[in-house]
């Protein structure tokens, strides 16, 4: 296993509050990963710093063999290296159909003029089928996006990550707003995905977690708190103050 | 029979969809225009039977111009998510491109004719000296400004058709896209842009002759003993042509994955983003081509209108513009044709007198007067009932296969 993602040593203050402090934390490839901790600790800025959405004041986030700085790079540019991003709210694109939403985020060329191009090949199409299959959406290929349940919308968005093909999966809150069987059908295929590439799981749902069965990583206040197996992290005394007393 | 055997079921389900399978209102489209082109060949003066006048086929011909700009509209607005409110800019400069040849032609033509009546020819610095003093005379100027050079070069001005306007969407639209403007801070900028030049060619030392903007434009160098009754219909086929081709290609650019991509920056352009699209990259082609599809609409219009002056890049041409296809509906290429053509033509009748006034006893509505006020309030009408705009009526008449 070595090291994909690195980020060392990272701050972010908005208009005074300091959402990050001093973060580091680092993943390899392949690894699945669970990101704990309280509302406001800095689990949904982390992912927005590396995913280009939000700079940091100070630190670096360094990708891959080469420690490529991704600071540098803009929202798209690090989507096309390889990290892919499930949002809390599911967002896909409700007027368009199942299909369409898959077929853009199939891994393809990105240019207008390639995109103008591009038809479907045989490999695309059985590809699109394949993931809806995977998501449970078979019957639905055709409906619009729009018109899915909650639960579906998540699938969706899941499957559209799966469809990007990422080295580096970050996913937050997966399982909101899912049944049982569903949470398990998630946990299963998060934790298949994890065989090959660097998985990162935001998640609130402890049982969810110990399914997930992986090293965690326990966020207060912008910087980590705690990391390691599950049961280190849960008789972590801070852990049980700040986070699981409550 | 041969034709009945079993598909391979080993076979991926990709289906073979043609475009034109896919997208029965093109053919549709394609249709009624072929047959309105037909009907107003026959029913001209030029062609046929005489039915409709010479200047009724100009209009004609205008309005298809202007239905080819609404659906570039469409394009960057409806479909992109941008409302420009600068591509009546596109369409004018367009239009003041071919029109510096057709000006400057014409007049050389004049010029030619009755220097070369004197004993000794003409030199060119003489005719180019008196093109020049005719066509400047009305600033008070005889220089010909640096922008005419090639003014006599068809070729040249039928590149800046396409340049011109294709040049400034892509500067303009890279410095506003690249700053992440959006919404609308961007059309702001937009009407910006155009009331910039607007005001900039209302000065005579452009070099566009200021407010007398350039006139005469439908008499064509070269077929000048063609009738207009002739020419008109040869430029309302050849608006019907383009409408036709800008339609195609439209259709064809926003049905694929590309029509999917805009579409989703239209809606939630950061999780395109998120996906790896540069979103800029997208907005600015999109802004791009259809400044050009404006800029050969304005081309067509104005040989038809006759004359340009800047008061036609005026941002409110613009605003007109985007109410045509809200009123027509965004979203839908036949319905930004429909809005245009309805709106447009019905403003010309109501304001060109062709509307009966109405006496009330106590007041009479004077159409001129009260246009602008029947257009506000069928716009906002439309915006609060009836968001889908007009095209929305062919949903309750095509039910969507299941």
């Amino acid at each position: 296993m070595s090291t994909l993602l690195e980020v060392s040593g990272v701050s972010v203050t908005f208009d005074g509050f300091r959402a990050i402090n001093n973060l580091s934390i680092a993943i390899g490839e392949p690894e699945l990963r669970a990101v704990i901790g309280p509302n406001g600790a800095g689990k949904t800025t982390f992912m927005d710093i590396v995913t280009g959405k939000t700079r940091p004041d100070t630190g670096k986030v360094l990708w891959g063999e080469r420690s490529v700085d991704l600071l540098k790079y803009s929202e798209s540019q690090i989507a096309k290296t390889g990290i892919g991003r499930k949002f809390q709210k599911p967002t896909v694109f409700e007027d368009q159909s199942v299909r369409d939403n898959l077929a853009m985020a199939l891994k393809n060329k990105r240019g207008p003029f390639s995109v103008l191009m591009w038809k479907a090949s045989a490999q695309d199409e059985a590809r699109i089928i394949e993931l809806a299959e995977e998501v449970g959406l078979s019957e639905r290929l055709e409906d619009s996006a729009g018109i899915l349940s909650h639960g579906q919308k998540q699938w969706l968005e899941i499957g559209m990550l799966l469809a990007q093909d990422p080295r580096l999966l970050l996913v937050d809150e997966p399982a909101a707003g899912m049944t049982p069987s569903e949470r398990e059908h998630t946990t299963d295929l998060l934790k298949r995905a994890a065989k090959t590439r660097a998985v990162m799981v935001i998640e609130h749902d402890m049982e969810f977690i110990r399914r997930l069965d992986c090293r965690v990583t326990c966020l207060h206040e912008g910087s980590v708190l705690a990391e390691g197996s599950l049961d280190h992290v849960t008789r972590n005394q801070q852990v049980i103050d700040v986070y699981l007393g409550r | 029979m041969s034709l009945d055997i079993p598909r391979s079921t080993a076979a991926p389900a990709a289906k073979p969809r043609s475009f034109l399978h896919e997208n029965p209102s093109v053919l549709w489209f394609m249709g009624l225009l072929g047959v309105f082109t037909v009907a107003v060949t026959v029913l001209s003066e030029g062609f046929g039977i005489g039915m409709i006048s010479t200047n009724l086929v100009k209009v004609l011909g205008m309005t298809l111009c202007l239905c080819l700009i609404a659906i570039a509209m469409d394009v960057v607005w409806g479909y992109c998510g941008i409302l420009s409110l600068g591509h009546f800019a596109f369409f004018g400069l367009g239009g003041y491109a071919i029109g510096m040849w057709l000006m400057y032609a014409r007049t050389e033509i004049v010029i030619r004719d009755s220097l070369g009546r004197g004993t000794i020819p003409p030199t060119e610095l003489e005719v180019s000296e008196a093109v020049a003093a005719q066509i400047f005379g009305v600033v008070g100027s005889s220089e010909l400004p640096l922008i005419w050079t090639f003014a006599g070069s068809l070729p040249f001005q039928l590149a800046m058709v396409v340049l011109v306007p294709g040049l400034l969407a892509l500067v303009f639209g890279w410095l506003a896209f690249r700053s992440r403007v959006t919404g609308v801070y961007l059309s702001i900028l937009t009407q910006a842009m155009t009331l910039a030049l607007s005001l900039y060619l209302f000065q005579n030392d452009t070099g566009l002759r200021g407010n007398n903007g350039l006139s005469g434009l439908q008499n064509i160098p070269g077929f000048l003993h063609v009738p207009q009754s002739v020419l008109s219909v040869w430029f309302f086929w050849a608006s019907a042509c383009a409408l036709g081709a800008g339609y195609l290609l439209f259709a064809w650019v926003v049905s694929g994955k590309f029509g999917s991509v805009i579409r989703a920056i239209r809606d939630n352009e950061a999780r395109v983003r998120f996906l790896g699209y540069n979103v800029e990259g997208y907005k600015l082609f999109v802004f791009t081509i259809t400044a050009v599809i404006s800029g050969i609409a304005g081309a067509l219009y104005y040989p038809q209108a006759g004359i340009i002056n800047p008061a036609e890049i005026a941002p409110i041409a613009s605003i007109y513009l985007a109410v045509w296809v809200a009123i027509g509906g965004r979203g839908r290429l036949y319905g930004a044709v429909i809005g245009a053509a309805f709106v447009s033509l019905l403003s010309s009748w109501l304001t060109g007198g062709g509307a009966p006034n109405i006496d009330l006893g106590f007041y009479r509505i004077v159409w001129t007067d009260w246009w602008l006020v029947l257009l506000g309030l069928g716009f906002v009408a439309v915006t609060l009932f009836f968001p889908k705009g007009i095209g929305g009526v062919f949903d309750y008449l095509v039910r969507k296969k299941p």
